[in-house]
Parts: C-alpha cells; sequence; structure tokens
C-alpha cells in the first residue's frame, strides 16, 4: 500500500510566500504576502523580496502578514528582522495584520538582543601574546609530564610489593590487542624496510664488488636501528593512541572522578598495567621485527646468488650479542615513552568529544617525536662509546 | 470529550523492541493535533525504545507509525527528510554539540536545511533562545550551563525548524524541582503559543500532574500499554494495581519487606 500523503502538498506554488509589492508616492511601499512561511519557504521568500526592495527609495514600508499562514518561531522572528530594518535599514517599517497572539511572540525578540549576543568574531591575539600564550602552555605541559613520571615511579614499588594487587587481566588484554593483533602488520613493515635497503644497496655495492657486505649492512641496521623503530612507531600509531583515547573517554565520562571517589589512583589502577604491558611487548615485537627485517634483506642476497651458508656466516661473524641488547635496551625505553605518554595524554583529556581526538592526536605526535630523539641519542652515545681510540 | 482534533501520531499494532527481543507487543494508540501526550512507565518497561520508534531510530518490528498521514517505516529519500523535519527530538543527556557554542547548536539545523542569509539565521537562532530564556547564554559553550540551561538550549535546538512535534525523552531527570517546574511551564507556553504537539517519556509524578493532557502506561512484563487516560482520573480511578502502585508510589510487594522487617 502507498502511504497515503496528506500534509505535504506536491505542488510546488502552494508551498511557496505570494509577495506582492505596491509602490505609492514619497517613497512610501506597501507589501502583501500570501501563502504559507515556513522554514522550506523561508529562504526564497527571503532573497525574493530582498531583490524585490533593494535599490528602491523606500523611507516607509508596510508589511501586510493578515493572509501570512506563519507556522512558528522562524517567519515570526523574520518579520521582526525586517521591522527592524534589516531589509530596509532607512525606512520605518510595520507589520500588520498579525494575530494578537503573534504580535505578542513577536514583541519579545528585540533588535538590542541581536546587537549583543549575536556569534562574534574571535579576537586576534598580537605576536607577543601568543608567544607568550603557547610558552606557558609548554612550560606546564613539561610541568604535568615530570608530576606524572613521579606518579607512575611512587606506584611501581607498591605494585612490586603486592604484584596481585596489579589487574593482571588488564595486562593480558592490552598485550593481545596491542601485541598479538599487531604481529602481521609489524612483520610485512619490517620485511619490507628490509627488501627495500637491501635492494637500495644492492647497485652501489656491486660496483666496489661488495655486495656480500649487504648482509652486514641488514643485520646491522634491523638489529640497531629499523626493527626497535619500525615496531616502536607502530606501537605509538596502534596503542599509544588507543591508550588516550580510552583514558580519555573514561575522563569524559566522569569514570576517573568515580575510581578516585573510591580511593583507587588512575595511575595505579589503569596506568601502570598499559606502560608494563607496552614495556614488555617493545622488546618481543622489536626482536620479531629485527627477524623479519633480516629474512627481507637475505631474500634479496639470495635472489643476487649468495648461497645461505655464506650469508649467515657473514651476518653471524659481524653482528654481536652487544648489538643486540642494544637494540632491546632501545625497544624497553620505547615503550615506556608509548605506554607513558599514551596515559598521560589519555589523563590530560579536557571535555567533550572533540576532547578525546585531541589527546589521541597528542600522543602520536608526542610518541613519534620523543621516540626519533631517543633514537638518537642512543646512536650518538654509543657512537662516541664505542669509537676505537 | 467528543469532537477530537485530527489524530497527528497514529501508532497501530506496532511491535516495538529488538529483533528477537520484542519489549511492546501489538500496541496502538493515537496523539493528537496540540495535545501534551505522556508516555509513563516504570524504569525498564520500554518508554524509551518506544520513543525511539515514533522517531524513525529504530524501525518497527510489526505494526505501523503514520505522522501526519505518512508511514514513517516506508518513506525514503525526499519525503522522510521532509517528515523527519515536521518533528523535534530532545534526548535525555540534552545532546547538544560540546565543540559548538549554543548560538551555533541552535544555528545548525537552519544553516543545514534552510537558504536564509547568516544575519537571518542568527536572528532567528536568537530568538528561538529568547523564547526558552537562554538569549543571554548564546555565547556559552553547553559545559559552561547548568542542567536546566541545557535541556532548555537543547529544546531550542529542537525547535530551530518550527517543527509540529516535539518528542522530549525524560526532559525532567537530573533536575531539581524549581527548575523541572519551569521547564514544565516552558512545555505548556510553548504549545499554547505555538501549537506544537508535545508527545513526552517521563517517570515525574510532579511534572505528569502538571502539563500532560492525556497519557499511557506502558509495562513490560505484559508487553503492553496497561493504562489510557486524563492523569487525574487514573489516579483516582483506575483498578489495575500496577498504574495504582505507580501513583500512590508504592513499591512492589517483592521489594516493599526487606528481611529485617520479618523478623
Amino acid at each position: 500500500m502507498r502511504p497515503c500523503v496528506l500534509m505535504q502538498p506536491q505542488d510546488q506554488s502552494v508551498s511557496r510566500v505570494a509577495i506582492q509589492v505596491e509602490e505609492h508616492p514619497a517613497g512610501h511601499a506597501k507589501v502583501t504576502l500570501e501563502g504559507r512561511l515556513d522554514s522550506e519557504t523561508a529562504g526564497p521568500w527571503w532573497r525574493d523580496l530582498e531583490k524585490r526592495l533593494q535599490a528602491r527609495p523606500i523611507t516607509s514600508l508596510e508589511v501586510d502578514a493578515s493572509r501570512l499562514d506563519l507556522q512558528g518561531g522562524i517567519g515570526i522572528a523574520l518579520l521582526r528582522f525586517i521591522q527592524d530594518g534589516a531589509m530596509t535599514p532607512r525606512a520605518s517599517v510595520t507589520i500588520s495584520g498579525l494575530s494578537p497572539t503573534r504580535q505578542k511572540i513577536m514583541e519579545v525578540f528585540t533588535r538590542e538582543d541581536f546587537r549583543t549576543h549575536q556569534a562574534r568574531r574571535p579576537e586576534r591575539l598580537s605576536f607577543a601574546t601568543e608567544v607568550g600564550v603557547v610558552t606557558r602552555a609548554m612550560l606546564k605541559d613539561v610541568g604535568e609530564q615530570v608530576t606524572f613520571i613521579g606518579a607512575v615511579v611512587r606506584a611501581v614499588p607498591g605494585v612490586i610489593i603486592r604484584p596481585k594487587r596489579l589487574r593482571w587481566q588488564e595486562v593480558k588484554r592490552v598485550l593481545e590487542s596491542a601485541g598479538a593483533n599487531a604481529l602481521p602488520m609489524v612483520a610485512l613493515f619490517s620485511w619490507l624496510v628490509g627488501l627495500v635497503l637491501a635492494l637500495e644497496a644492492a647497485h652501489p655495492l656491486a660496483k666496489l664488488g661488495a655486495q656480500i657486505f649487504i648482509a652486514d649492512m641488514i643485520g646491522f641496521a634491523s638489529i640497531r636501528d629499523t626493527g626497535p623503530l619500525v615496531t616502536a612507531i607502530m606501537l605509538a600509531g596502534r596503542s599509544g593512541s588507543a591508550f588516550a583515547a580510552e583514558l580519555g573517554t573514561m575522563k569524559v565520562n566522569e569514570e576517573l572522578d568515580a575510581l578516585k571517589t573510591m580511593g583507587l589512583e588512575p595511575v595505579r589502577f589503569l596506568v601502570i598495567q598499559r606502560v608494563l604491558a607496552a614495556m614488555l611487548l617493545s622488546p618481543l615485537l622489536a626482536l620479531y621485527a629485527m627477524a623479519m627485517g633480516i629474512l627481507g634483506g637475505v631474500m634479496v642476497m639470495r635472489f643476487l646468488g649468495f648461497p645461505p651458508r655464506m650469508i649467515f656466516h657473514q651476518i653471524l661473524g659481524r653482528v654481536q650479542v652487544g648489538d643486540l641488547s642494544v637494540g632491546l635496551l632501545k625497544s624497553l625505553l620505547f615503550g615506556l615513552i608509548i605506554g607513558g605518554v599514551g596515559c598521560l595524554r589519555g589523563l590530560q583529556t579536557k571535555q567533550g568529544a572533540r576532547a578525546v581526538g585531541d589527546s589521541t592526536t597528542r600522543s602520536v605526535v608526542a610518541c613519534i617525536i620523543l621516540i626519533i630523539l631517543a633514537n638518537t641519542l642512543f646512536s650518538a652515545v654509543d657512537y662516541f662509546l664505542t669509537r676505537p681510540s | 470529550m467528543t469532537d477530537r482534533p485530527e489524530a497527528i501520531i497514529e501508532v497501530n499494532s506496532l511491535t516495538a523492541g529488538y529483533p528477537g527481543r520484542p519489549v511492546l507487543e501489538q500496541v496502538s494508540f493515537q496523539v493528537y493535533q496540540g495535545e501534551v501526550f505522556v508516555i509513563i512507565g516504570r524504569s525498564g518497561s520500554g518508554k524509551s525504545t518506544l520513543l525511539k520508534h515514533l522517531i524513525g531510530l529504530n524501525p518497527p518490528l510489526a505494526g505501523t507509525i503514520r505522522i501526519e498521514g505518512v508511514d514513517l517505516g516506508s518513506v525514503r529519500g525526499r519525503d522522510r527528510r521532509r517528515l523527519l523535519r515536521s518533528f523535534g527530538v530532545l534526548y535525555q543527556s540534552g545532546a547538544l554539540f560540546g565543540s559548538m557554542t549554543v548560538l551555533e547548536n541552535v544555528r545548525l539545523p537552519l544553516d543545514e536545511f534552510t537558504e536564509l542569509p547568516p544575519a537571518a539565521k542568527d536572528f532567528v537562532a536568537l530568538s528561538k533562545l529568547k523564547l526558552v530564556g537562554l538569549a543571554t547564554a548564546a555565547q556559552s559553550l553547553p559545559a559552561e550551563l547548568s542542567g536546566g540551561m541545557q535541556k532548555r538550549a537543547a529544546i531550542a535546538r529542537a525547535m530551530a525548524l518550527d517543527p509540529r512535534i516535539l518528542f522530549l525523552d525524560e526532559p525532567s531527570v537530573g533536575l531539581d524541582p524549581i527548575t523541572s517546574a519551569g521547564l514544565d511551564e516552558l512545555i505548556k507556553r510553548l504549545a499554547d503559543d505555538f501549537a506544537i504537539t508535545f508527545v513526552i517519556v517521563t517517570h515525574e509524578l510532579e511534572s505528569i500532574y502538571r502539563i500532560a493532557s492525556r497519557l499511557i502506561m506502558v509495562d513490560d512484563r505484559s508487553r503492553a500499554i496497561i493504562a489510557e487516560g486524563k492523569p487525574a482520573d487514573l489516579r483516582d480511578h483506575a483498578t489495575d494495581p500496577r498504574v495504582r502502585r505507580f501513583f500512590l508510589r508504592q513499591p512492589d510487594s517483592d521489594v516493599a519487606v526487606s528481611p529485617t522487617q520479618t523478623l
């Protein structure tokens, strides 16, 4: 059965407001309106009327609304706006033909309200003020980070003394979602990075007749740098952001306040688990990423015709346990950064849905910057420490 | 009352709920033009579920809902958008957009659905805020308002496009008695001045007596409407014990007697 349409006239002429403008001498004009004025017809009607009144030397305007079907507030408000001179700023305007109730409603809106409360453009700050505001925000942020690190460190002894109080269920959940589920992506990424590095090096080294050293390079790069770094960037994007969003939403929903009033510190109850999980995960995933990176390089070398025994002999003869421990140590630090920053940004969330999005973005940006900085620092320190004298 | 005005909402043998889990079965009722129609029931009785069907968020499991003669379940495209514009909804939490000012919240439907110039839209939006007594808060963010003010701002937004029907989901929840009474006054005034039909889900007895012209009571155990009529009539003459208990604020017999009292 087709739905019967009773109230929706399909005929366009019915749902449009008819405008009749009579111009009298001495700048007097009379506008007669007829039809239904509602949210749908208001726009075309307004434009039409504006066009017809434009460029006429009107000093007094009379609007006859007696045959106007006013559906509700929009029509009344627009009539009031016209009365206040929205269309004819220099004319005196009278609106006639409204019922007493409509008239009363129309009296409620005033030009004063409009002037005082209409949308204001935000004022622009001077350069100096802006620098000051940004600097103060940065200093405040540093302060909050220091406080946060303090709170995390203070919570650690409690966990060591009574490990049962840590909610291991939560750690397990994070390990699964941030670790096991990330394996395919980490594998693909590291394998391709290893592959590309080897391919890029193949031609230049061939000119020197030193293609066998691709093995050294891939071994060093994967274990000391690309493995930990790729893992960390992946973790920051997948899991640091998730920590920030989880904790941010909890804050917006007042769940954090609920924890505090129950006497539970959010840091001990929510943060420690995530930081711990991230620190456990990061080296494990990095180990996996190193293996996949080397695999990518080995595949290229096999393609170039080197026998497997030769490749592995070359790698194992060059890469030492010290290199592996540098890589793993880095990963551990990256895990701490990701867990800590993700949770901190979550706890710093302000109110509203957009705040959660802001925290997530801030967490990923801060994590990646800190990771790159830490990595550079590691390389620099290592270079000077292991310099042959 | 013999000569009823025409029914603006007609619900026929509606089965409400979620697939495989009906909450109300085969319910029928009408809402008439210009009345303040209240849906009552105990917590979890399916009031809000019923409302979700009435505003088209959930499709009916069976039966039909007609708003102004148009079947909400089968209308599509442009006609559906037009139908949706004929009513406004106030959600339980207000659901104001937190990142926009109050004025921007009210202006949003006008921006999206009308072709008025910006100044005229501002004027209309402000006039709506003035109607609910909130013009002074136009530039505030929703988070800066009290609960009652947020509700009023949300009503102003729901009214932005001059709907003929307003659905309110528990408007007085979380409000103090004075603010709640003020909100009831506002509802009555809007119903009178603009001939808006109100459909209100609530369980506030005070509020029901103040504003309801007619009400239905839904019950999840019998999955049906167990009472329909004017609030005072139901309070004084209802025979159904479940309805009487609701109006007399009596607890269920199974929770009324605590173990300590039986000792």
